[in-house]
């Protein structure tokens, strides 16, 4: 039995409110990727003004996560609670950032005119995708074990983006794509990358909010 | 790192009731360590056995071993009197002598056989000023003691204690009975400190704790739990006894 109900309550509350910003990015990417694989320029526009409603939510949780530290004092597993959320929202709200900016690339890229077709680019969403999904669930179950494979699939993401890098540059090479539409492409490429770290940086907080190691901690 | 204390199974009886179970720890010097747990968990307990003060308590007996700086503070013939200058002490309820400031902080040297006025005055002045008093009393050194807030009060007895130059200060909850005004300066000047002195805490206060201790040490039915930095303590603690005390789970 806790002495602290309330409290207990509103961290239940803010892992709800994170897994709803989650629920927001998620299906704003999916209509980024979607605008962008069917080429429709309508779900681009709104994709775009979607993001808007993404970076109020993370202010809005930011909030709560102040008002709880300055009410509640909180320490040890809550206190790592709270400073994984406030960091997992800024990774999330970048996510949201990507979403639009690869909704924003394909208006560029239609105007070109020029269609390239680039087969890795769906592996490299979809991958995203799952990555996203799986940190958030390794935060709901608090689970280290999809954490930990979150952070190795990041791996296959960099491949692709390595893969996708060679042939645009075949392609410049060949003459056989609009210069214009090829630093476009490598934008797209570009952003899928960081929405895959993103979703890294999320599973890393998940592992210091369970045990409070830092994964990734560099050599100093 | 010098060890200023080392506690070796210590078990600590009133009468039939234990109150401390096999304690083990060290204490270091220029630390500040914070004892915490629930009331009845042992730690003022443990404070008290540091300067021998349990010696007063009727029914009190203790097994195991305390060692001051490497000596056995419990061997027979070791000097109670001495030890307790070493060590000063600072109770949670401020308990100035019904005397004037100046005197309060004199008591102790002059029982000490210190006699000179101007020796007595530098002591006085240098331990008010130590315990960021001075300023404040400066001028009125010969009032009474109890006309001093509560916040003064309980800093005059922090001089009190400095003035017998002791290594160690011994504070059990020094500032519970304070409004956060006078317990801020309390804090402040236990920072300060620490740079002259190893100090050790008893607070119910768990950010106090986490705020102005480099160590603390968790107790619990007279067993000490764990025993961490205090980063380490308050970001991730190693027991869950731990985590569910200081999140407040049970109190």
């Amino acid at each position: 039995m806790t002495n602290r109900n309330q409290f207990v309550t509103e961290l239940e509350n803010l892992k709800l409110e994170l897994i709803q910003m989650g629920d927001l990015v998620i299906a704003n990417l999916n209509d980024g990727f979607s605008s962008f694989f069917t080429l429709d320029l309508k779900l681009a526009e709104q994709t775009i003004k979607n993001d808007k409603i993404v970076n109020a939510t993370e202010q809005k949780i930011e909030k709560t996560c102040l008002r709880i530290i300055m009410k509640e004092q909180p320490v040890a597993s809550d206190l790592r609670l709270i400073t994984a959320v406030l960091k997992m929202i800024t990774d999330l709200e970048r996510i949201g950032d990507h979403a639009a900016d690869i909704s924003k690339m394909l208006i560029f890229m239609e105007k070109t005119k020029q269609i390239y077709p680039i087969s890795s680019f769906e592996p490299m969403a979809e991958t995203c995708n799952m990555m996203i999904k799986n940190a958030l669930q390794s935060f709901v179950n608090e689970d280290l074990v999809k954490a930990n494979f979150v952070i190795q699939t990041d791996d296959i993401v960099d491949d692709l983006f390595e893969k996708i890098k060679r042939t645009v540059s075949e392609a410049i090479r060949k003459g056989e794509i609009d210069a214009d539409y090829a630093i476009y492409a490598m934008m797209v490429a570009k952003y899928l990358e960081r929405i895959a770290d993103h979703a890294v940086n999320i599973s890393e907080w998940v592992i210091y909010s369970v045990t409070g190691e830092h994964v990734n901690t560099p050599d100093l | 790192m010098l060890n200023v204390f080392e506690i070796k199974s210590l078990n600590l009886y009133y009468h039939e009731k234990q109150a401390l179970k096999n304690i083990d720890m060290i204490i270091h010097k220029h630390e500040v360590t914070a004892f915490i747990g629930p009331s009845g968990c042992g730690k003022s307990t443990l404070l008290r056995s540091f300067n021998r003060m349990n010696d007063l308590i009727d029914g009190c007996r203790m097994e195991g071993n305390i060692y001051y700086v490497g000596n056995d503070i419990y061997a027979k013939d070791f000097n109670v009197i001495d030890l307790r200058a070493i060590i000063g002490m600072v109770f949670q309820k401020a308990n100035p002598f019904p005397m004037s400031i100046f005197d309060n902080v004199a008591y102790g040297p002059r029982c000490q056989g210190v006699k000179d006025k101007k020796i007595l005055n530098n002591i006085v002045r240098q331990a008010l000023e130590d315990s960021a008093l001075y300023d404040e009393v400066k001028d009125r050194l010969r009032e009474p003691a109890i006309c001093l807030s509560g916040g003064q009060q309980q800093r005059l007895c922090i001089a009190r204690a400095i003035a017998m130059s002791p290594e160690v200060l011994l504070m059990d909850e020094p500032t519970s009975a304070l409004d956060p005004i006078a317990t801020a300066k309390i804090e402040d000047l236990i920072a300060k400190l620490k740079e002259k002195y190893t100090i050790v805490i008893v607070t119910h206060n768990m950010q106090q704790a986490a705020r102005i201790s480099d160590k603390t040490a968790f107790f619990l039915l007279g067993e000490l739990i764990e025993y961490n930095e205090t980063e380490a303590l308050f970001t991730h603690p190693k027991n869950p006894k731990t985590e569910d005390y200081i999140t407040g789970r049970f109190g």
